[in-house]
């Protein structure tokens, strides 16, 4: 029984990995070192996605992160509570990758399950319940068994019941998986409003343009080993060497032209005295799917 | 560290749990050991193809319960065993499997001497013959008991010739002969339990034939005696010591039941032991 | 103490709307409705045939749900990864187990209860045939069912510590399975490898058959049908024993079991 947990004050992060590694013994007895070594410190109030191929670790550290496996080396916290203590999840909504809920209950019942699971009192839970079945576009299903639910509902049965107890952390894996367009819009809209009120949400993706709309932070993992870690602002918009203009000449037609840093404010006064309109100056970065791309590519070479 | 403490503790009282259950299990009441078993067409009808190792099981059981019996009186205590269980349990087993040889031994060593039920196990033997008709020896223990027990010498006639007929053995004419000859004789069963032990495999039930034999044995020396005795000198004795005293028999014969053997008032050879009276004294004369 | 209620609800409403279940309940029920037909085999003792019947039953239902549901409940959580989004949860894996388990023991008691009225009747109405000399003895008849079904829930606290060790449910469906036939023998071999007719035997074998005598469980203990079926008086001092024994041993079990699951990994 280790109480230290408790005096880990003033931690720097809500969610806190140092060294984390990871090295599972498949069937064969080969070994897998699914994590090396992994170091990320995640604020409050951050949006932060974790970006990599398929097999890169995100989900074993996600796993590691709530309690379904043991790292091999290292430490990670929530809330400043070591993640092998049940109780660091009490402030923690949890979306599992490819998620599975007991199919014999309705929706209704398995959020009153994770609610009571929460100590959320019965009034309370049916109220939120009819929120969150709300907030994902669920209420239809409602009294529904989820053994008749289709994936996608599944997947946002999953989001509801990560929000009913109105948690402060939140850790999704893989959050817009088997989701049409209609429900990665919902997924990335809901990300934005937690991102308002404040929350933390820490989730793992491998598609770029998830990550590029909606989060903060962005850490890169490939085989394994964190790449990169970098605020999205500076990745779209800090190397920027060349900007696009859009100029309406007098005629109504448009031309788009791409210019070096150097040659910018010459060409803004040559479009003034064309008595052209200069109606956009776009910065012209190298956009996250390049970066990310690059990352990938120079790892495997 | 707590953790580790609370196992020791349940482990402890686990211990401190499990041996006197495994004496109070020890001394349960024998009939509740042996069980009650259902009538056996039912079980016929729910063994599935299985009545085979049911009946096997079965009667194992139950001489697994006789030797508990047996072993307490080879200890000289005298218990009654749960006979209408016993009984019920070996015919059931007989119905499902009528070919299992077990079942009529257990029966004949069991069930005639101490317990007096000739009659029963006859009955029971009957319905072996039907199936094993190759086997000489159930119409030899049905003719033994028939002739011992029941004083049917007619019967005892009928089986010993089924028995010489399908063993084509003159023995057991010879035998038959030998019965009628010494019939109601302490002498024809002492024969009969020679040929028993002789045969007898299990350690046991050898022992339980030869006990019944001591006893034969030891009755007979003493009625001679006091046949001897009264010859030479006129007059019944009235203590069984005389006879040691008169140098007529070196010593008093032990009771295997662990009795006494005394004389009664009608100069009989009488014993302090229950079962000693039941085998030698009066033998029984069926239900 | 809060996830092991809730673990506990989830885990009987599923057992509740378990088809497999409602059928093996039904099929318990007809062989119920049929002992006093069976019972007529018997001219002598048609209660008392008529109890066993029904003691026989409801013991077979309770194995089959011991098994079926104390080795399936875990083992399906991890074969289905419901365990990822449960046990993401604040719930302690021990409590989880404790909860499971518990949902198992209340089914295995309300089923025996339920089936036990159900064998009254039953027993009731095969007796009016032919009325017996004796009639029911009521508490030992309660005793017996009572015994029976803390028998199972011991067995069931075997099949839940085996599906936390193991992967596969073969272990905790015949692992169970075994250790209910081992345990309902145990007695009886001890009692004969330690009496005088097995002095052959070598005092290895002796010394093993011991060995495992203490180790498994004694079901031996738990079967009161013969004082239920004749009427014949329970030892208060034995039926202490056996509830102690009961208690410690299925507590034994699942200390073991909490401690193997803690340590098990769901990747
Ligand atoms: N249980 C396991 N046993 C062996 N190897 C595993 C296991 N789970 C994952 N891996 C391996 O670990 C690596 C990382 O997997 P994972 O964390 O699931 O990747 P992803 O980033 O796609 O979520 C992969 O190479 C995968 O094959
Ligand atoms: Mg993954």
């Amino acid at each position: 029984m280790t109480s230290d947990s408790n005096c880990a004050v003033e931690s720097s992060g809500l969610i806190e990995i140092t060294g984390l590694s990871k090295t599972y013994r498949s069937k064969k007895l080969a070994l897998v070192e699914a994590l090396k070594n992994l170091d990320l410190l995640i604020g409050k109030g951050e949006v932060f996605g974790f970006l990599g191929p398929n097999g890169a670790g995100k989900s074993t550290t996600i796993k590691i992160l709530t309690g379904q496996i043991r790292q091999t080396a290292g430490s990670a916290q929530l809330a400043g509570q070591t993640v092998s203590d049940y109780r660091c999840r009490r402030d923690l909504g949890y979306l599992p990758e490819n998620p599975v809920f007991y199919d014999y209950l309705t929706a209704t019942e398995y959020l009153a399950f994770v609610g009571r699971a929460f100590g959320m009192s019965d009034s309370v839970i049916r109220q939120r319940a009819g929120e969150v079945l709300g907030l994902l576009d669920l209420q239809h299903a409602a009294k529904r068994p989820m053994r008749g639910f289709s994936k996608g509902m599944v997947q946002r049965l999953g989001l509801a019941q990560t929000l009913i107890h109105d948690p402060q952390v939140f850790i999704f894996d893989e959050p817009m998986s088997g989701l049409d367009p209609v429900g990665r819009a919902l997924v990335k809209q809901l990300i934005k409003d937690l991102k308002r009120q404040g929350k933390t949400v820490f989730f793992s993706t491998h598609i770029t343009a998830d990550v590029e709309e909606i989060c903060d932070r962005v850490g890169v993992i490939v085989q394994g080993q964190l790449r990169a870690v970098d605020k999205v602002s500076d990745i779209v918009i800090g190397d920027t060497d060349n900007y696009r203009l859009h100029v309406r000449h007098g005629d109504g037609s448009v031309i788009e032209e791409i210019v070096s840093r150097n040659m910018l404010k010459q060409k803004v006064v040559n479009a003034w005295a064309d008595q052209g309109a200069l109606e956009k100056v776009v910065p012209v970065g190298r956009n996250l799917e390049d970066y990310f791309l690059d990352i990938v590519n120079n790892v495997n070479k | 560290m707590k953790k580790l403490l609370a196992l020791l503790f349940m482990v402890g009282l686990y211990v401190a749990l499990v041996v006197p259950l495994g004496d109070h299990l020890r001394e349960r009441p024998l009939n509740v050991k042996l069980g009650y078993t259902p009538d056996a067409r039912l079980l016929k009808l729910v063994a599935g193809g299985q009545q085979t190792i049911l009946a096997e099981s079965m009667t194992l059981k139950v001489i697994f319960y006789f030797g508990t019996v047996i072993e307490h009186w080879i200890q000289q205590e005298f218990v009654q065993p749960e006979y209408f269980n016993m009984f019920k349990t070996i015919e059931a087993a007989a119905i499902l499997d009528p070919y299992n040889m077990d079942t009529y031994y257990f029966a004949q060593a069991a069930f005639t001497w101490e317990l007096g039920r000739a009659k029963d196990v006859n009955r029971l033997l009957e319905h072996g013959m039907k199936y094993r008709d190759w086997d000489e020896s159930l119409p030899f223990y049905a003719g033994f008991n028939s002739a011992y027990f029941l004083q049917d010498y007619d019967s005892a006639a009928k089986y010993m010739q089924k028995a010489a007929e399908v063993s084509g053995n003159s023995m057991y004419t010879n035998l038959a002969a030998r019965f009628f000859y010494e019939a109601g004789d302490s002498r024809m069963g002492v024969a009969f339990l020679e040929t028993m032990i002789r045969q007898a495999k299990n350690p046991q039930v050898k022992r339980l034939y030869e006990m019944r034999r001591d006893v034969l044995l030891a009755v007979q020396t003493l009625e001679t005696g006091v046949a001897d005795f009264a010859e030479r000198f006129g007059k019944q004795p009235t203590e069984l010591e005389q006879l040691v005293v008169r140098g007529l028999i070196a010593e008093l014969p032990l009771d295997p039941y662990g009795g006494q053997f005394f004389l009664d008032d009608k100069g009989r050879v009488r014993t302090t032991s229950k079962f000693t009276e039941k085998l030698a004294v009066e033998p029984d004369k069926g239900e | 103490m809060n996830g092991f209620w809730v673990v506990l609800i989830a885990a009987l409403r599923g057992f509740l709307r378990d088809r497999v279940l409602h059928a093996l309940l039904g099929f318990a029920l007809l062989l119920l409705v049929l002992a006093p037909v069976f019972s007529l085999f018997s001219m002598r003792q048609v209660q008392e045939l008529s109890t066993t019947v029904a003691l026989s039953a409801i013991s077979l239902t309770l194995l089959v749900l011991a098994v079926m549901l104390g080795g399936f409940s875990v083992w399906r959580d991890v074969e289905r990864r419901y365990t990822a989004s449960v046990l993401g949860l604040p719930i302690p894996r021990s409590s989880y187990l404790l909860g499971k388990f518990a949902a198992v023991a209340v089914v295995l008691m309300s089923t025996s209860i339920f089936l036990g009225f159900v064998s009254l009747v039953s027993v009731h109405i095969a007796a009016s045939f032919y009325p017996p000399d004796r009639s029911l003895d009521l508490m030992n008849f309660m005793a017996a069912i009572a015994a029976c079904s803390l028998k199972y829930i011991l067995l069931s606290a075997f099949a839940l510590l085996f599906s936390s060790l193991s992967t596969s449910f073969f272990l905790p469906v015949f692992g169970s399975l075994a250790v209910y036939l081992a345990g309902g023998a145990t007695q009886e071999v001890v009692e004969y490898v330690t009496g005088p007719s097995a002095q052959s035997l070598s005092n290895s074998l002796i010394t093993t058959v011991k060995g495992l005598y203490y180790l498994l469980p004694n079901f031996a203990a738990f079967d009161l049908s013969f004082q239920a079926i004749y009427g014949i008086p329970l030892s208060v001092e034995g039926l202490l024993l056996t509830f102690g024994y009961f208690l410690v041993y299925t507590s034994l079990l699942l200390l073991l079991a909490c401690y193997c699951l803690a340590r098990r990994e769901f990747p």
